[in-house]
């Protein structure tokens, strides 16, 4: 029964990748934030399936919580869309 | 796709082809491994150990106890850099001045009501995995990052005029940040003083009597472990880590106009 | 029952090796700098997977446990035990501080852009004299 902590994050991994594709082609910055911010997701329940809660502790109100709030800040200050 | 992004993208493909060669090849190590590094084995044997107690740290977690007892100045010198950093987009908007009445009313009523039952509980979990930080994985960050989570998500849902009626206003937040700075720098050489005091030796960010000197922090409070400085650290770091976030985010939310009548326009052109 | 384990976590590791060459193509070759920089935190947190995935152990039969003791030990052979069967807990504390300090530099970077931004009334990346995108 161990087998299937590992396989879940296994398919998190590979969704991550999916989630950064994403992130490296759109043109609309704030999508860029969103798909981001669904990586980092995907990130925090590896590091849960490798035995680290303490950097899923902070982790997770870092990368979701204060980088995307700061980065919209940024957007909103700047350009939305990539000329 | 012009020709220099396509040579960038098969030297990319190359390092990532040879990474993934060296790792499957077992070049990191064996993939998986089942046995651990012996200074590791030495940290987890170490980090509860009544019977050795001149290389223990005497907290339940080992985590915590690497982060500020055995490698405790690399935490120090990193909580004194994201200080020096948000010093820094604190003065890219120098001279600034909260301003009432520009920011909306918030989000709707539902989205209120329940922010409003949320808040307390948010507040609560942060404290105590701050508190708790050597007894359950947790700690000063962690801690502190709930909070300034808290602090955001209010700052949406009510308006930004609300947090700052409050009494929540940046030059607060700031002198808050401080005094978690200077809470952590007295408790590192709160023994040292002591022994100094008193005649014996004593070392910088010393927890535990090491051989030569025997002073040491408690460590039981009535029936649970506190470990001894472990427990000053998580406090005062995570006032320091609250604060200094929500700051970088208020500060980054004034508007254009505020920070132009602040500066006056044409300073920053040359 | 070897063989789903190790296929499984090496699975996890080369999918972190392609997220570092799809992260890094996007820092070189976007001209956005918002893009770069949302690029780069993706960048600085593959490699602090890395650091956790090389901290992971393997035992034989049983999952491993988390390097916190769950008791207050009452004999010696406890720790023995809690020696054999937690993770490593030193690049979880390196990691620790290299999130905060990455987050340093990410707030200083965000000060930087909206200097960049003031001055050139552009975030691309290339302009040519006279203060226009070329």
């Amino acid at each position: 029964m161990e087998v299937v902590p590992i396989s879940i994050a296994a398919v998190a991994a590979l969704l991550s990748i999916i989630a950064t594709f994403l992130a490296v082609r759109s043109r609309d910055m704030l999508s860029a934030v969103v798909f981001s911010a669904v990586q980092s997701t995907a990130y925090a329940l590896i590091y849960y399936v490798l035995m680290a809660p303490d950097i899923v502790l902070v982790y997770i109100p870092v990368s979701v919580g204060i980088l995307p709030a700061v980065t919209v800040l940024l957007i909103k200050k700047t350009e939305r869309y990539e000329s | 796709m012009n020709l220099r992004e396509a040579v960038i993208a098969v030297s990319i493909a190359l390092m990532v082809v040879l990474l993934a060669y060296t790792i499957g090849a077992g070049g990191l190590g064996p993939i998986a491994p089942s046995r651990l590094r012996d200074l590791a084995v030495s940290y987890l044997a170490n980090t509860y150990n009544p019977w050795n107690i001149t290389k223990s740290a005497l907290s339940l977690e080992a985590v915590t106890a690497i982060v500020w007892d055995y490698r405790g100045l690399d935490t120090f010198f990193e909580t004194s850099v994201l200080f020096v950093s948000i010093v820094g987009v604190a003065l890219v908007f120098r001279g600034y001045r909260e301003k009432l009445g520009l920011s909306g009313r918030g989000l709707s009523e539902i989205v209120k009501t329940s922010t409003r039952v949320l808040t307390p509980l948010i507040l609560i979990a942060g404290i105590s995995i701050a508190i708790h930080g050597h007894l359950t994985p947790g700690g000063g960050f962690q801690g502190g990052s709930f909070i300034a989570v808290l602090l955001v998500l209010m700052s949406v849902v009510f308006s930004l005029d609300f947090v700052i009626e409050k009494g929540i206003t940046s030059s607060r937040l700031l002198t808050l940040r401080s005094i978690g700075l200077v809470g952590v720098l007295t408790t590192s050489v709160a023994l040292l003083v002591l022994g100094l005091a008193l005649g014996t030796h004593a070392y910088i960010f010393q927890n535990i009597a090491r051989e030569g000197s025997p002073l040491s922090m408690p460590s039981w409070l009535l029936d649970r472990p506190t470990g001894g400085t472990l427990i000053f650290f998580n406090l005062f770091e995570a006032l320091a880590v609250a604060a200094g976030l929500s700051l970088a985010f208020i500060v980054l939310s004034l508007r254009e106009s505020e920070v132009e009548e602040a500066l006056g326009k044409g300073e920053w052109y040359e | 029952m070897s063989d789903p384990v190790v296929t499984l976590y090496t699975i996890i590791v080369l999918s972190l090796v392609v997220n570092i060459g799809i992260s890094l193509y996007g820092v070189f070759t976007r001209p956005s700098l918002v893009k770069k920089f949302i690029c780069l935190t993706i960048f600085s947190d593959t490699l602090n997977s890395f650091a956790i995935a090389i901290g992971f152990r393997r035992v034989s039969d049983t999952y491993p446990s988390i390097a916190v003791l769950s008791s207050v030990p009452e004999e010696s052979s406890e720790l023995a035990t809690f020696s054999e069967t937690a993770v490593d807990p030193v690049p979880q504390a390196l990691v620790l501080t290299a999130i905060v300090i990455g987050l340093a530099v990410y707030m200083f970077l965000v000060g930087l852009i909206v200097m960049y931004y003031r001055h050139y009334k552009t975030t691309h990346v290339r302009v040519v004299e006279g203060g226009s995108v070329g």
